[in-house]
């Protein structure tokens, strides 16, 4: 079963490098780029069936030349439905003896 | 892929993208619509992040019990919908593959044996055989203690805590501690990063924690960074600060530290000193401000006295140690000076002088002094463990106040010292409950009798139950371990044995001592817990119910999220049920117990949580305004609402005592809001401490007022420059710092088991500059030799990357468990505040 992992990353950028960082992210399979302010904001999503390449990903857009910051906003990953058992194994009777 | 399943993903990604505008305060036309159309399966409630001190609250997303996603949260205002990298994986902290689910007790045969196997067993006999080992150290300390009055009183059981349990845990904690056990030998981890910082508020303002609060972070026109990562440690704030300085003209940054880090990358004042030299250089800035004049003469006539503090100290080692034999000063009791004997103290502090010792160029102190003595400037100075863990800690906390005082810049929107603290609740927890040996609720302290009176009448307990000793530290208790003066030992919540320093000598040996029993409680199996005789599985974060405060006076809340895996038990479910163990009998000697006849034949828990005040507030369902419902374990478990009785108890410290000034909301209203700076007065939180307008506590005329001393003043104490504990020689040439990267926390127990966090930085390096590695025949990626006279590791070389120090000094960070760099470090403690100095050891290094 394949999963799906996105990120919402907040990326603040300095102003001269902001055309070169965008095409950087761009250029990226996965990595979308929705909006760019003015003032250096980018709104970008990273997406992957592996959890492992976007946070590589991610962890990588500090290194770009004239990235200040990059935030996480928002992170989904579906990989739960495989591990659901974890949960349901645990009855109410067994936390209600505590 | 089904079509369903197209739309799901879809939404989410329309999500990701809506919540990531909304931060950037960017509209993207159309988002709300499709978002509103659809309806999201995911239940979203705030909790404060699990790591750090800044506080951040994230959304988190539940789905089917289980944390599917997190965001950052747009309503919270310290960090406005923005997380951090460790933030954004806190999903997925809980369900590392080695999740404790059973308690695990070391036995042979089927019985315990300290040089046992780990064995599965059950709560029951878990609690059995530890409650045989506290009755047995108890009956022991009975026979000890008789015919003694309360502040002679000495026990062998001990317990160390932490910054990091919620409040109620820290009180509940506290009480069956020094209430239960009548035992002062309960300390927290936050021991280790922020005892340092509780003793200069006390020693200056006679009330702990910051003034300020976050809002400064705007409001400043420069910052000054002593001994603080914050673009790796305290990311969202250094994000604020990089805010501020990009968009307001003239604003400055100036950064401090032994070692060249990230925040030298927005730094317009960069200094690289020499390990200690901190204290010269701020009696240096001090003595540039009197030198020209540029203090605040009216503010220092009004809110100031002058004061000088022993000298030459020692470096809190054991008694036998040749720097504590040479010491000629003790103590830290002040007494009292004119400005002008104060202005002669520091003037040798000359620019020369600061220079020489320090190693920084005079261009740069100059600038440094400039900043601090302009009246037009307003300064928010900011440290963390630089000063904090630090032989001289409570001294440069106080000198660090001198220039803020002498210069009146303090108590103002953007100008303030402000000392940031490394784990959710130091604040919270470890300082306002006071879960230290020396400490009760809300900034009272055990060796004065009528803070102990008002503890015994909230608590209903007869006079002298609470014992008047100052109890063991983090340090002495490893070496009361070890000396076998400390036998029944519970550690909760914490990784000591990865992080007390000088584990080959003392901490070790001290857990495997076969007259000691050690109990530790962690959600995994950390090298804390593998050294343990019983290990107790714990619920962790939004696993339960909690609370925790922040570096700026914010408590927040949270509802229980999820459920715990397997047998797993939160800290407060373990600290109470425990306590029905006990029979009064067992704990409390016939002649006290005799003062409340009442209370015999009851158990420890009767006394304790069932004594009609914690359990008035009765079992109830947890609902947020939206409607949804949460589980809550404990009060499953004991049948009434135990987190709210003894937060609403704890609240009786702040309001029914003398002092004033710590008082929190109630209950129910932290549920509601995004956190509250205390002190609340009628409902309404205190962003500026002592000043009038921000603080209910400062009348109408008086401008600012220090109203934790008594004659409302403010210290300025006087210290001099004195050397480290252990300093680089002929043959440990070089000096070790140790400290944090980004991507973990700690000694990275959560961390660690984030697989991206892992990938991001696997093992521990040990960053040097390439002419020392060059010297000694390495380069960058071979393996090295880490040698100090009390332990050795082995790690990679780095000489490039984030961390860039200079010849002379090297930086190992301390996440690392197969790389214990505490097996090398001193437990040379400032002999004042009793923390460590893990910043500054000799040691060498060789090709391995």
């Amino acid at each position: 079963m394949s999963e799906y992992n996105i990120c919402g990353v907040l990326i603040h950028a300095q102003q001269q490098h902001l055309e070169q960082i965008k095409q950087l992210l761009i250029s990226q399979q996965g990595v979308e780029v929705h909006a760019v302010s003015k003032d250096g904001r980018l709104v970008v999503t990273v997406e992957d069936a592996s959890r492992k390449q976007v946070a590589d990903k991610i962890m990588k857009f500090h290194e770009l030349q004239g990235v200040l910051s990059a935030a996480m906003i928002y992170q989904f990953s579906d990989e739960h439905s495989a591990n659901n058992e974890l949960t349901k194994s645990k009855s109410g009777e067994e936390r209600m003896s505590a | 892929m089904s079509q369903q399943k197209m739309t799901r993903r879809e939404f989410v990604k329309t999500n990701a993208i809506a919540a990531t505008a909304t931060a950037a305060g960017i509209t993207i036309p159309g988002m709300k619509e499709v978002l509103a159309a659809s309806e999201d399966t995911i239940r979203w409630d705030k909790a404060p992040c699990r790591f750090c001190g800044t506080g951040c609250s994230v959304l988190v997303g539940t789905q089917n019990g289980r944390i599917v996603a997190t965001q950052g949260d747009p309503d919270a205002p310290v960090n406005r919908g923005l997380n951090c990298i460790k933030g954004y994986f806190l999903s997925k902290i809980m369900y590392g593959k080695d999740r404790l689910t059973k308690p695990l007790l070391r036995k042979t045969n089927g019985q315990y044996d300290k040089e046992g196997e780990f064995t599965e067993v059950s709560w029951d006999e878990a609690f059995d055989v530890m409650a045989e080992k506290w009755k047995a150290a108890m009956a022991n300390d009975m026979q000890a203690n008789k015919g003694k009055p309360a502040d002679q009183l000495t026990s062998t059981v001990g317990m160390f805590g932490s910054g990091q349990w919620t409040v109620f845990e820290g009180y509940a904690a506290s009480k069956l501690m020094k209430a239960g056990f009548r035992s002062n030998h309960i300390d927290p981890n936050a021991r280790h990063c922020m005892a340092s910082a509780v003793g200069g508020f006390i020693r200056g303002f006679g009330s702990d924690e910051p003034m300020g609060c976050y809002d400064d972070l705007e409001h400043a026109d420069a910052f000054v960074l002593w001994g603080s990562n914050m673009a790796e440690m305290h990311p969202i704030l250094w994000t604020r600060i990089t805010d501020t300085r990009l968009t307001k003209p003239g604003c400055e940054v100036h950064v401090l530290s032994t070692f060249e880090h990230r925040c030298f990358d927005l730094a317009d004042n960069g200094m690289v000193f020499t390990p200690q030299t901190d204290l010269a250089i701020l009696n240096y800035i001090a003595n540039y401000i009197i030198q020209n004049k540029a203090y605040n003469q009216d503010f220092i006539d009004k809110h100031t006295n002058f004061k000088k503090t022993p000298t030459d100290i020692g470096y809190g080692l054991r008694p036998e140690h040749p720097l504590e034999k040479a010491k000629t000063g003790t103590g830290g009791k002040l007494s009292d000076i004119t400005f002008a004997e104060y202005a002669k103290s520091i003037e040798s502090y000359t620019l020369d002088y600061a220079h020489e010792i320090s190693g920084v160029p005079k261009e740069n102190l100059l600038r440094l002094a400039k900043l601090y003595a302009d009246p037009d400037k307003k300064i928010t100075s900011l440290w963390t463990m630089g000063f904090n863990q630090h032989t001289r800690g409570v001294w440069a906390n106080g000198l660090m106040y001198n220039v803020h005082l002498l210069t009146g810049k303090i108590s103002q929107p953007g100008n303030g010292p402000f000392s940031l603290t490394g784990q959710p609740s130091a604040c919270g927890t470890a300082r306002e409950v006071g879960t230290f040996s020396h400490r009760l609720p809300a900034d009272y302290v055990v060796n004065k009798k009528e803070h102990r009176d008002l503890a015994e009448k909230i608590w209903e307990l007869p006079e002298g139950t609470v014992p008047g000793k100052v109890g063991y530290h983090a340090v002495l208790q490893n070496r009361m371990l070890k000396d076998g003066k400390l036998n029944a030992y519970w550690v909760m919540c914490n990784n000591n044995m990865q992080a007390a320093a000088n584990l080959n000598e003392e901490t070790l040996p001290g857990y495997r001592n076969p007259d000691n029993f050690i109990v530790v409680s962690d959600p995994y199996p950390t090298v804390t817990a593998m050294a343990a005789d019983l290990i107790l599985p714990t619920a962790m974060w939004t696993e339960k119910e909690g609370a925790y405060g922040n570096a700026e006076r914010r408590t927040q809340f949270w509802r229980q999220q999820v459920n715990a895996p397997g047998e797993a038990k939160s800290d407060l479910w373990q600290l109470m049920e425990f306590a029905k163990r006990f029979k009064m009998e067992e704990v409390w000697p016939a002649d006290l117990l005799a003062k409340s006849p009442e209370y015999k034949g009851k158990t420890l828990f009767n006394v304790l949580f069932e004594n009609g005040y914690v359990n008035q507030f009765k079992k109830q369902t947890v609902m947020d305004d939206r409607g949804n419902k949460y589980a809550n374990d404990e009060m499953d478990a004991f049948g009434f609402y135990p987190q709210k009785g003894l937060f609403e108890e704890y609240r009786r410290f702040q309001h029914e005592g003398p002092k004033k000034g710590h008082e929190l909301a109630d209950f129910d209203t932290y549920h509601q809001v995004r956190g509250l700076r205390w002190p609340v007065i009628n409902g309404k939180e205190t962003l500026w401490r002592y000043a009038e307008g921000y603080d209910p506590y400062v009348k109408k005329g008086e401008g600012i007022r220090f109203y934790g001393n008594k004659d409302g003043r403010a210290n300025i104490i006087t210290a001099p420059y004195e050397p480290a504990a252990e300093s680089p020689d002929a043959e440990y040439d070089l000096w070790l710092s140790t400290g944090r990267v980004l991507e973990h926390w700690h000694s990275g127990t959560m961390t660690r088991r984030v697989p991206e966090l892992y990938r991001a930085f696997p093992d521990a390096v040990v960053f040097m500059h390439p002419d020392d590695a060059k010297k000694r025949g390495l380069r960058r990626g071979m393996s090295a030799r880490i040698v100090s006279r009390r332990g050795e590791i082995e790690a990679q070389v780095e000489t490039r990357g984030r961390n860039r120090p200079p010849v002379g000094l090297v930086f190992v960070p301390w996440f690392d468990a197969g790389r214990l760099i505490n097996k090398l470090t001193l437990d040379a403690t400032d002999p004042l505040s009793k923390e460590t100095d893990y910043k500054k050891c000799a040691i060498k290094i060789l090709k391995a």
